[in-house]
């Protein structure tokens, strides 16, 4: 065991924080915002769909994927960048105490 | 017909033989395998497990007809119902896998130090579970039922056994790889029926790029018919309510405890990011697909069907008006179908294609395997949900915490067999449609579950008191809305009971809150805890210090 500085875990927490909320700010943007606005949207066409209808049926979804499999990237890179060694989490993960 | 119902037998009983053949080869030993399957699920298969487990006899049956009937309107289910990963894999999934417990009631229990909290927990789970099994049993028998041509209810006591007998036999690890199978059979169903419909309609063999040039032609069906367009928004109900049901799909879809559980499957935090990646690009595949059925079959119906003369319409409709879920009458009495006399049930847009598009009989019969695929899966998921919270939460950790391995994997495979005949009966007879009742489990899982697990991972001076009333009151709120929008006509901004869960849950943030700050912060030993979820498993919170384990020394003792 060796103790890391209360800033770098500080920093570790809120760089994960930010990348959560940045991207279910986005989430809520490509759903709600769109929703919220629809009949304005309805002139604007994308591939023939009304945008409006496109970002409901499919717009706002594949968002949602990108974003899932960005934070699933980036947040193995941050892991990396402070030292986080994922054989060691398994080992810790699969060994809980309370596994009863 | 009679080769028709060989093919889609023999579809039926190969895929029903591969399910359980996968789950006697992965019976659960031990608990850990019978709960959370030995925790070594790896990202990917866990991510088709959380697909197969997640997509419903209504999603398969149902979402495409609901979007062909709502327009722009079904739209809100879409999103609501992919939506909800980005919450569950964003703010909840890896903490609870950190937290390392067997199932979601237990999380409540330990986090919030308290019995009374777990037990209100396990009995939402099991509710939550029970209404939603209702509407798989069901959606089951009736796919059994019109394949081999009995009665739907001899359909469901059938579906009901078979999935006692699987998801007793291998427990969580045995219904992972079984979901994981389940997945590709339903997903190749969906997706078949589809692409050959674009290239019928639109030569070009990607349905999600081509559907466009359909909803365009319809656009000028629709300005000749004089009825209201296709994609006009909120033509089926207000804003608000469109964005009061993708919250409660959303935040439900964040609390429904069995698919949380499916989080427990995997290894490590990491993994269970990768896991709802993966997850919703499954899910999607199938969800994206949907509009495109709802626009192609939309199309069909309104050039091929309606206008034409009533004694000449085209020979699939016939078995479909027979099961009375299209309704043909010629009320203007000249003779010729218009499309104003049509009248279609959701359930036929998908499980009529094949028909539809003359595809066959080996694609009706594997649409047939797909769906109940769909059924089965969802099921052995929510009736795992139920098993382990009567065998662990409430019998092992309040009743006899002293039960041997052997003692509570036979308790969880009783409970199984049990809730599974259970749903079955009560299946019989369902008590109201089935959309509806999926949504009020949505409701009460946005309400119960979903502010419960964020408070306890994010706001560690959340307490007992602010969880317990929390989830009450969220409850309450959230049945009465529905009693009151549904039996008394109160709406507020148009919300009906399909939107409720959106005060739910807002009621029940707003008391674990205030209550929480009314009363005694919780122990420092939980508060901790609770910050050591923000870091990976290798860095530990303890003592105000955050500690790296890098294996080399034996950590230091509490």
């Amino acid at each position: 065991m060796k103790r890391i500085d209360k800033k770098v875990a500080d920093a570790y927490f809120k760089t994960r924080t930010t990348l959560i909320m940045s991207f279910l700010g986005i989430g809520v943007i490509v759903s709600f915002g769109v929703v919220l606005f629809a009949e304005s949207l309805t002139e604007v066409t994308f591939i023939g769909i009304p945008i409006h209808y496109y970002m409901g049926a499919q717009g706002a979804i594949v968002t949602f994927i990108i974003l899932l499999f960005l934070n699933a990237i980036i947040s193995d890179r941050i892991d990396k960048k402070y030292g986080i060694d994922d054989s060691r989490n398994e080992t810790i993960g699969k060994g809980k105490p309370m596994d009863h | 017909m009679e080769t028709q119902f060989i093919v889609s037998f023999a579809f039926i009983l190969a895929t029903f033989g591969l399910y359980v053949g996968i789950a006697i080869f992965n019976k659960a030993k031990v608990a850990s395998d019978f709960y959370v399957a030995g925790r070594g699920v790896p990202a990917i298969y866990n991510g088709m497990a959380i697909g197969a487990d997640w997509m419903s006899a209504a999603s398969f049956i149902g979402l495409a007809g609901t979007v062909m009937i709502l327009g722009y309107d079904g739209l809100g289910y879409i999103m609501g119902w992919t939506g909800g990963y980005l919450l569950l894999t964003f703010l909840l999934a890896p903490q609870l896998r950190k937290y390392g417990r067997y199932t979601v009631p237990e999380f409540i229990g330990d986090r919030y130090d308290s019995n009374v909290a777990r037990l209100i927990a396990a009995v939402a789970t099991i509710i939550i579970s029970f209404t939603y099994s209702i509407g798989q049993m069901s959606g089951s028998g009736i796919v059994i039922g019109r394949l081999l041509e009995i009665d739907y209810r001899l359909g469901t006591i059938i579906g009901a056994v078979l999935i006692a007998i699987y998801a007793s036999l291998g427990g969580m690890k045995g219904i992972t790889w079984t979901q994981v199978a389940q997945y590709v059979v339903l997903i190749t169903a969906y997706l078949i029926p589809v692409i050959f419909m674009s290239l019928q309609l639109t030569n070009n063999p990607l349905p999600w790029v081509s559907y466009g040039e359909v909803l365009e032609q319809m656009k000028v069906l629709d300005a000749d018919l004089g009825i209201s367009d296709y994609l006009t928004p909120f033509t089926n109900g207000t804003k608000w309510q469109f964005m009061a049901l993708m919250f409660t799909l959303m935040a439900g879809t964040a609390g429904l405890p069995h698919v949380i559980v499916r989080f427990f499957t995997v290894a490590t935090m990491k993994a269970a990011r990768w896991s709802g990646a993966w997850a919703l690009l499954f899910i999607g595949l199938l969800y994206l697909s949907a509009p495109a059925y709802a626009a192609f079959s939309r199309f069909i119906l309104m050039t091929k069907v309606a206008n034409s003369p009533i004694n000449a319409l085209p020979e699939w409709t016939k078995s479909w008006v027979d099961t009375g879920k299209l309704l043909i009458a010629d009320t203007n009495g000249d003779g010729i179908l218009q499309w104003t006399e049509l009248q279609i049930s959701n359930d036929i847009v998908v499980m009529a294609t094949p028909e539809i598009a003359n595809l066959g009989i080996f694609v009706i019969g594997l649409m047939a395997a797909g769906a109940m695929a769909a059924a089965l899966s969802t099921a052995g998921g929510l009736m795992m949900a139920i098993s382990s919270s009567l065998s662990h939460d409430i019998y092992f950790r309040s009743i006899n915490p002293q039960a041997t391995d052997q003692k509570r994997l036979a308790v969880g495979r009783w409970s199984i067999i049990i809730a599974s005949l259970v749903a079955g009966v009560v299946a019989l007879n369902p008590p109201g449609a089935i959309t509806q009742i999926v949504a009020w489990a949505f409701a009460l899982a946005a309400s119960s579950f979903f502010p419960a697990l964020l408070l306890g991972v994010w706001w560690k001076r959340s307490n007992a008191a602010g969880v317990i009333s929390g989830m009450l009151v969220g409850l309450t709120v959230t049945l009465g809305y529905i009693f009151a929008a549904k039996y008394g006509g109160f709406t507020i901004l148009g919300i009906i009971d399909t939107g409720a869960g959106v005060f739910g849950t807002a009621a029940a943030l707003i008391t674990n809150i205030v209550v929480s700050l009314a009363t005694k912060p919780p122990s420092k030993k939980i508060q901790e805890e609770v910050q050591d979820l923000r870091y990976p498993e290798q860095m530990t919170y303890r003592d105000g210090e955050v500690w790296l384990d890098n294996g080399e020394d034996i950590p230091p003792t509490k």
